[in-house]
């Protein structure tokens, strides 16, 4: 029906549209109702029903503010006279303190499933007519077997409606014979009336049943028809669904039969431990027999035959059974592959021959010190020095200006010529006990070191390191210049402050010699050599000694 | 007011001329439209179905505007043979269809603002209220066939013939929204069937519980239904196991809820049974009532019978898939015992549409005394609990509507009465928030109650003096005696999560 009245909506309402609320006598409108019916009102309520009278005049009712508001008329329910509800509900029922929580299900609560009928009632009482109290069958053994035949028969001819198959008793008795054995007397003629009852009701359960899908084509016209399952989502995902629930069934199997072996070697484990035991008990009494027996017979000797003799072999034995164990668990492993912990890595054997590689050149390197003890090569061609000491080592402490200022340089000296080898501790030792170094305030680069070496063609070398880059320029007039013409005054008050400060010494130590001490200066310079495996120790100068002949 | 009309237009049959004529108590045939009497005065009705019995022929008339919970037997005398009867339009020999192929037809008309689905019902009842059907071949052959049952059997006509009425005879009967459907009529079968197959796909991979299915016969198949202490007389079809359609009685296990046609096997169960109260975990209580959550997965057995049991109330319920996917949240009163179902709402454990209930129902021996406002309250509790707005689904019975507008219509009023004594405004949004409804719930409910205004260039909401005057009294006697409420903090529950696995719906 189209709406009635004015339709004066300019602006729409939103919900978010604040709207004052006011009472209807809070506003004056003559006809207030006039400004209704300009909306169409959904009802939710299907659209041939709306218009149902009852309905309709009910809604009135309630818009138009009746006092007595119209119900819609419905058949009544009624309390039933003919029952005895205390003798159909017995059971009494007491409200626990706290919200009940249950998960029985239905089928949990009713007991046999199968209930007696008034046509079974009729039939097991003339069953039961003029025998004995103990060969009657009770209505609930009749249900129990009623119940397994209704079972058996669905399990067995789920189509006996359609096909009319009927089960025979030998089928039906055997669930009963396991059930109970006695009840076999009473199974063979209930089955009679089983068979009748299940005839009369077209070959299909004999208890009302609701009507399931089967997958017929007129089940969807069927209004019986009831309760079917939404097989939309199962079809669309069948595969991936089969796919999934075989490897978890395959892995389930493998677990159990892990489990299985598992179990069964601790088995055979505790079997052989029992051996053991039973053998070493065996031996102690052997022993204590042969025990007995020295002493009749007084036989003295060693009792070495009252202990085990091997306890080291022993020893060696205990530790092949832990590894045995997982090589005895392995088989068990279906998919055969071994055990990750197995495993030997190229990584793992690359490393471990590295190690015996550095390990043999230690070894050699020592054993070739050793050699060398006490010697130095002064060959015209020497071997280049063993890796990792000769260089190194070579150096001294730099103490030599001090050295230099209170004695002549000792590598002038014949018998120094000793010393400038791949240094030995001794020689070092020596040599501390004459000029005990400064403190080392700081790493080995800081300390000035030098040594004297022999090059090629018989040239002598003296290597320094530690030198401050200072000393870059050795040309006296460039040294001379770096000395006096400091753009920096402001290292002057720190030079000044501490002229017995390590770093000033150290400074002092960097002035090179006076050139009246090198003749030959001007024929060395300029061939600086870097020297020592480190950059940083690196010679920042050569000061070519004059050459001495050997 | 929607449609808002009183008067008593044609509504059940064809809108279609049809021919009239005089009919005798053996002429009259399914599909006759008839005037029986029914309340006082004869009325048109539809004749569904036949039967004889000892007193005579009976007939299954379903009236004119009446709710299909009244629809009856009965006998001849209650028909009014001197006034003209209308027969069913004689329909061209087709070769038999599937029963209510003319289902949906117009689900490509869905009517402007509702969903999709509401449209597709809507339209299925349209169709069948106007179409008309030959139901005596049907008929005949039911009776040509041996009927095992013998003669008291009420003749289902569920083999109802495909009955799509040429397109010039549907004319009169098109609405101006139909335009639409009209052209898809005009191609005739082919979409049927496609809308057929589309609503079966709609009930597989939607949700709902409550779709109407048209095949679901229109007949009610159960007479009287012992539960408990009380005889229920059912209002609508089904599907219990046909069988029981014989029965004058049937019996109700009412805590089970397992059902029986046989007085010696309910009494033989009522000896086994040990369940007293619904198989789930109580999440709330309070002195009068609890409220249980069960999950129709874990317990299927109970929710299917639950769902038995609570289709012979609901119209629009459906059956037709199982109960998987979803929560039933069952209300009970306790005495010594057990706990007795009372109601219950069902609610999707997720829901695309936003739905907080699915299917809810008061049984009827617990109707009219308030227990329904409980259940809505409770279900917008569990909302609120979700921090989620939520809706009834829909379509609503008539009962329904007038349950969720009573309680909508309280709350709301409440609060703004709060809002006018504070002198504040408020949005529709803020409403929906305070009382965990959908905006849309709110809107309709405040245009529903005429509170909804345009004056004087803005929208207001006024408050009715009626609607004021019946909160008053409605306090008022809350002071002496009040009104059952549901109390937020004894609600133990929190919003289940359900993974993948559990939410599937086949196993």
């Amino acid at each position: 029906m189209a709406p009635q009245g004015r339709l004066v909506r300019t602006r729409k309402i939103t919900p978010k549209t604040v709207q004052p609320v006011l009472r209807e006598d809070q506003i004056e409108i003559d006809d207030f109702n006039s400004l209704q019916n300009a909306y169409k009102v959904e009802t939710g309520v299907e659209g041939k029903e709306e218009n149902e009278y009852h309905l309709q005049a009910a809604l009135k009712s309630t818009t138009a503010g009746d006092k007595e508001t119209e119900e819609i008329p419905a058949p009544p329910a009624v309390e039933s006279t003919d029952i005895n509800y205390d003798a159909l509900y017995k059971k009494t029922f007491v409200k626990p303190v706290t919200y009940i929580r249950v998960s029985e299900t239905v089928e949990d609560c009713i007991g046999c499933r199968y209930d007696i009928d008034g046509e079974d009632e009729l039939w097991l009482q003339s069953f039961n007519q003029g025998k004995s109290a103990n060969q009657k069958c009770s209505d609930d053994v009749f249900e129990r077997i009623m119940d397994s035949f209704e079972e058996t028969a669905a399990e067995q001819a789920p189509y006996a409606s359609v096909d009319n198959t009927s089960i025979p008793f030998e089928t039906l008795s055997a669930t009963i014979k396991l059930m109970h054995p006695k009840w076999l007397l009473f199974a063979a003629e209930i089955y009679e009336h089983w068979k009748a009852r299940r005839l009369a009701s077209g070959n299909g359960s004999i208890q009302p049943s609701l009507k399931f899908e089967t997958h017929q084509e007129k089940d969807d016209a069927d209004p019986y028809v009831c309760f079917r399952r939404r097989e939309m989502r199962q079809t669309r995902k069948t595969r991936a669904r089969d796919v999934q629930s075989t490897d978890k069934l395959k892995k389930l199997r493998l677990e159990l039969e892990n489990a299985r072996q598992l179990v069964k070697l601790a088995h055979q484990r505790e079997t052989q431990k029992q051996d053991t035991l039973r053998c070493d008990k065996n031996v102690f009494e052997q022993r204590f027999k042969v025990k007995v027996a020295k002493n009749k017979l007084g036989i003295k000797g060693d009792d070495d035959d009252f202990i085990n003799q091997k306890p080291q072999k022993r020893k060696s034995e205990m530790p092949q059974l832990p590894r045995g164990t997982p090589q005895m668990r392995l088989p068990a492993r279906s998919d055969g592959r071994p055990l990750e912990a197995d495993l030997i890595l190229l990584s793992d054997v690359l490393a471990q021959k590295e190690i015996a590689l550095q390990k043999e050149i230690d070894e050699k390197t020592q054993q070739h010190r050793k050699w060398n003890q006490g010697h130095v090569d002064l060959t015209r061609d020497p071997l280049s020095p063993v890796n990792g000491q000769g260089l190194e080592t070579g150096f001294r402490p730099a103490t030599a200006q001090y050295q230099y200022l209170m004695t002549p340089p000792s590598s002038v000296t014949s018998e120094s010529f000793d010393q400038p080898s791949p240094a030995q501790d001794k020689q070092l030792e020596n040599f501390a006990f004459r000029y005990s170094p400064p403190p080392e305030e700081e790493e080995h680069r800081g300390q000035p070191a030098y040594r004297r070496r022999i090059g090629r063609g018989g040239r002598l070398w003296i290597d320094r390191r530690g030198m401050c880059g200072a000393v870059k320029n050795v040309d006296e007039n460039m040294s001379d210049r770096w000395k006096y013409d400091q753009d920096d005054d402001e290292e002057q008050p720190v030079y000044e402050v501490d002229p017995y400060d390590t770093k000033s010494l150290r400074f002092r130590a960097t002035i090179p010699f006076p050139p009246h001490f090198f003749p030959q200066h001007s024929q060395q310079q300029g061939r600086p050599r870097p020297i020592g495996p480190n950059p940083a120790n690196r010679a920042i100068a050569q000061v070519p000694q004059p050459a001495a002949p050997p | 007011m929607a449609g808002g009309s009183q008067s008593q237009e044609p509504a059940v049959g064809s809108e279609v001329p049809r021919k009239k004529g005089k009919a005798t108590i053996d002429t009259l045939r399914i599909g006759c439209l008839a005037m029986v009497a029914k309340e006082g005065r004869h009325r048109r009705a539809e004749i569904l179905s036949i039967k004889e019995t000892k007193s005579g022929r009976q007939f299954y008339c379903n009236f004119d505007n009446f709710n299909k919970r009244l629809d009856e037997w009965v006998p001849a005398v209650r028909i009014d043979f001197n006034q003209d009867v209308e027969w069913p339009n004689p329909e061209k020999p087709k070769e038999p269809k599937k029963a209510a192929a003319p289902v949906a037809k117009k689900t490509t008309a869905p009517k402007k603002g509702q969903k999709r689905p509401v449209a597709t019902r809507e339209a299925s009842t349209a169709s069948e209220g106007e179409t008309p059907r030959d139901w005596n071949g049907s008929l005949e052959s039911q009776k040509a066939t041996p009927d095992a049952e013998g003669d008291d059997k009420p003749i289902l006509a569920l083999d109802l013939d495909e009955a799509t009425p040429g397109a010039e005879d549907d004319d009169d009967a098109m609405d101006i929204d139909d335009a639409v459907a009209e052209a898809v009529k005009a191609k005739n079968q082919p979409p049927e069937h496609f809308s057929r197959e589309e609503e079966i796909e709609k009930l597989r991979t939607g949700g709902s519980m409550t779709q109407n299915q048209a095949e679901i016969s229109r007949i009610r198949n159960i007479s009287k239904v012992q539960f408990g202490k009380y005889d229920l007389f059912p209002w609508y079809f089904s599907p219990y196991p046909e069988m029981f359609t014989q029965e004058d009685l049937m019996y109700i296990c009412e805590f089970c809820l397992c059902y029986y046609g046989d007085l010696k096997a309910f009494t033989r169960h009522r000896q086994k049974c040990t369940m007293q109260h619904p198989p789930g975990n109580e999440i709330y209580r309070d002195d009068y009532v609890s409220f249980f959550e069960i999950d129709g997965r874990r317990q299927r057995t109970w929710c299917r019978n639950l769902c038995l049991l609570s289709k012979m109330f609901l119209d629009h319920k459906t059956l037709y898939y199982d109960v998987d996917p979803f929560l039933f949240y069952v209300m009970t009163t306790r005495d010594e015992k057990g706990c007795h179902l009372v109601g219950y709402f069902s609610k999707e454990k997720e829901s695309a549409d936003g739905y907080n209930v699915a299917c809810i129902l008061t049984l009827p021996q617990f109707q009219r005394k308030g227990y329904g406002r409980l259940l809505i309250q409770f279900s917008y509790e569990l909302s609120k609990i979700e921090s989620k707005l939520g809706s009834p689904e829909k379509p609503l019975s008539d009962l329904g509507l007038l349950s969720y507008r009573q309680y909508w219509t309280e709350n709301l009023v409440e609060i703004l009465l709060d809002y006018n004594e504070r002198d504040v405004g408020v949005s529709i949004e803020t409403l929906s928030s305070k009382l965990a409804m959908t905006p849309n719930d709110v809107e309709s409910t405040l245009q529903a109650l005429k509170m909804q205004v345009y004056h004087k260039g803005e929208h207001k909401i006024i408050l009715p003096t009626h609607l004021i005057k019946r909160h008053e009294a409605l306090m008022e006697k809350q002071k002496t005696n009040p009104k059952r409420q549901i109390e937020p903090a004894r609600i133990q529950w929190k919003p289940p999560v359900f993974n993948a696995s559990t939410r599937t719906w086949a196993w």
